[in-house]
């Protein structure tokens, strides 16, 4: 390779990151807990039932349903699963006044109390949306794994000797050197994942914004019908009334029709309306795709629309495997912890690169990086954003004490925006990064402790009486606390020196020194 | 004159090219994948353009970013950006002709 294209690379490898860095981290870290959504909205809440019952009797649980006052024509049905052990009723109006949720124990048919905590949203939305208005955040999310993957291709082109960095660890040579073999290793060990969670992330982020790109292609510029095409037809309800079929009939012919579709949402639109349909939506059980589907007429029980994506032409496979590759869709609940891990390296890599730039930078001014507002920023949003994650992790468990109901949602926001925006301030007012950063590792450490504590003692949930997702949780908490105490042990406690007049072995440096 | 020559050869413009004109240039790329693609039905084509379009963003972007100066890195888009405009409108208005 030329050295003007090495070096224009490289320049372009690092302002990407400087520039959608702290972006970056925060749609990654927050990756994490939304990898695992569903089984910390089981641990949240510790009266949920655990499935154990082969056959969900759906009629009996809509009566119930109905009983309660849940009288919409047009609601999602989510079975119960091994996780979550709950049949939900939701209906989401299309204007603004809020949803109604009812969830049901189906081994009891008994409705289940409102959830108290809303943590497992809270931290998945954050990942999906930034809490920002539909869809400017999903597109802002779609941007930042743009870049991740734009830094991903010149990272590879840049690092040509990784033979030898996939294991070179320099650790007592200088700071740079230490930041520059972390960033090489975090990011040569992780690259695979790195790269799928990046690609997939951007079409998921970003398919909102082609889509009337590709509608005006191949429909005319009509989105709706370009859906509808992909997804099936919607139903066009008359208001005539005629009685629905039975909800557990339908579910047994849709098991026929599609035996290889796990179902894990019911959709009914115009429930004992004429031309209601009922749509079932899953993945395929042993393939990569979650866009199966299968639609009837409700009162007839006639077949509208069969969805597969199995077995159709290579880029429909490709769009149907995106999500089960960005949300392991597959693969066991160990495959998870390694894409976790994966997100970990990834933020690590950010954070490293990030403070690889100020290094530089630092050498060039003749300044210290404690003072460039970049590395507050970096300090303040990365590390708050842990934190903040914790404090809300902690909170759901402690403020059940004072049973404040559903009030506690709201409380454990405030919690979160609030020790989140305090840690973004707080590095512009303590002068001292390194011990800050030291403080703030030691802190989510021990509020993992916490966490696990408190569940014991306020849900009589210890962690030695636990077992299936709620042992998994504990433990995984218990995990991450350890691994912060231990970080907080090897990460140096100040900036070290470079004390011999060896050349450091860094090739690009100079490269970039030049430029920035 | 020179003042122009000045901004378009510069590296800011260079960057703008990288991020702005390779985008207008992948749209027009991404309705041309998706209106000659062959192979499959309808939804095939929709899904073919929505694979390509992040491959030509990626692509043009290092293409332009590596470019010399601001206006080969302009050269570089319109190069793409016109004939593929053409094809396009072209190909849009064959139902209606």
């Amino acid at each position: 390779m030329q050295q003007a294209t090495h070096k224009t690379l490289y320049k372009t490898h690092g302002w990407i990151g400087i520039i959608s860095g702290i972006l970056l981290f925060i749609v990654t870290f927050s990756g994490i807990p939304a990898l695992f959504e569903a089984e910390l909205a089981h641990w949240q809440t510790p009266n949920n039932p655990v499935l154990n019952t082969d056959k969900q009797d759906f009629d009996k649980a809509l009566l119930v349903a109905q009983d309660q006052g849940f009288e919409h024509s047009t609601f999602f049905l989510q079975p119960a699963n091994e996780i979550d052990g709950n049949i939900y009723f939701a209906h989401f109006p299309k204007d603004e006044s809020p949803s109604h949720i009812i969830k049901i124990n189906p081994n009891t048919y008994e409705i289940q109390p409102p959830a108290t905590s809303d943590l497992a949203e809270l931290l998945a939305h954050l990942h999906t949306d930034l809490h920002l208005p539909n869809p400017w955040g999903r597109y802002l999310v779609g941007l930042s794994g743009m870049a991740m993957l734009l830094a991903i291709i010149a990272g590879i082109f840049i690092h040509l000797k990784w033979r030898k960095e996939f294991v070179m660890l320099r650790a007592k040579r200088s700071w740079r050197l230490l930041l520059t073999d972390q960033h090489k290793i975090l990011g040569l060990w992780s690259l695979p994942f790195t790269f799928i969670l990046a690609f997939s992330g951007t079409i998921l982020g970003l398919l909102g914004l082609i889509s009337p790109i590709l509608a005006v292609a191949a429909f005319n510029g009509d989105v709706g019908k370009a859906t509808e095409a992909v997804l099936g037809p919607k139903a066009e309800l008359t208001q005539e009334y005629i009685p629905s079929q039975s909800l557990n009939q339908l579910v047994i012919k849709q098991k026929e029709s599609m035996p290889d579709m796990d179902f894990n949402l019911i959709f009914i639109d115009g429930l004992n309306d004429k031309n209601g349909f009922i749509k079932f939506s899953g993945g395929h059980h042993s393939k990569l795709s979650n866009l199966e589907s299968t639609t009837y007429m409700i009162a007839t029980g006639e077949a509208v629309h069969h969805g597969s994506f199995i077995g159709k032409g290579p880029f429909q496979r490709i769009f149907a495997s995106v999500t089960p590759l960005h949300y392991v869709l597959f693969g066991d609940s160990w495959l998870k912890v390694i894409y976790a891990i994966s997100a970990l390296a990834a933020c690590g890599l950010i954070v490293t690169g990030n403070m690889l730039w100020l290094e530089r930078r630092r050498k060039n001014l003749q300044t210290s990086n404690d003072h460039h507002w970049l590395g507050k920023l970096t300090l303040g949003t990365c590390g708050g954003l842990v934190v903040a994650m914790t404090v809300a992790i902690a909170s759901s468990q402690i403020l059940r004490i004072f049973s404040f109901g559903e009030q506690q949602i709201n409380i454990e926001m405030g919690l979160f925006w609030g020790s989140w925006l305090s840690f973004i301030v707080l590095p512009f007012v303590y002068g001292n990064s390194f011990k800050l950063s030291h403080l703030m590792i030691r802190l989510v450490g021990l509020l993992f402790l916490v966490t696990v504590i408190a569940d014991g003692a306020v849900n009589d949930r210890w962690i030695w009486d636990s077992q299936g997702w709620v042992l998994n949780i504990q433990c995984g908490f218990l995990a991450c606390g350890f691994l912060c105490f231990y970080l907080d042990f090897k990460i140096p406690k100040y900036k070290q020196s470079k004390t011999n007049k060896e050349p450091e072995e860094d090739s690009e440096s100079g490269l970039f020194e030049n430029h920035s | 004159m020179n003042w122009l020559k000045e901004k378009i050869e510069s590296n800011t413009s260079k960057v703008i090219a990288a991020l702005f004109g390779t985008l207008i240039c992948t749209i027009a790329l991404t309705i041309g994948i998706t209106l000659i693609w062959h192979f499959g039905d309808t939804v095939e084509h929709i899904f073919a353009g929505g694979t390509f379009f992040f491959i030509f963003w990626a692509g043009l972007f290092y293409w332009t970013i590596l470019a010399e100066k601001g206006s080969n890195a302009w050269l570089r888009i319109f190069s793409i950006l016109i004939p593929v405009a053409i094809l396009d409108i072209t190909m849009l208005l064959k139902p209606f002709s």
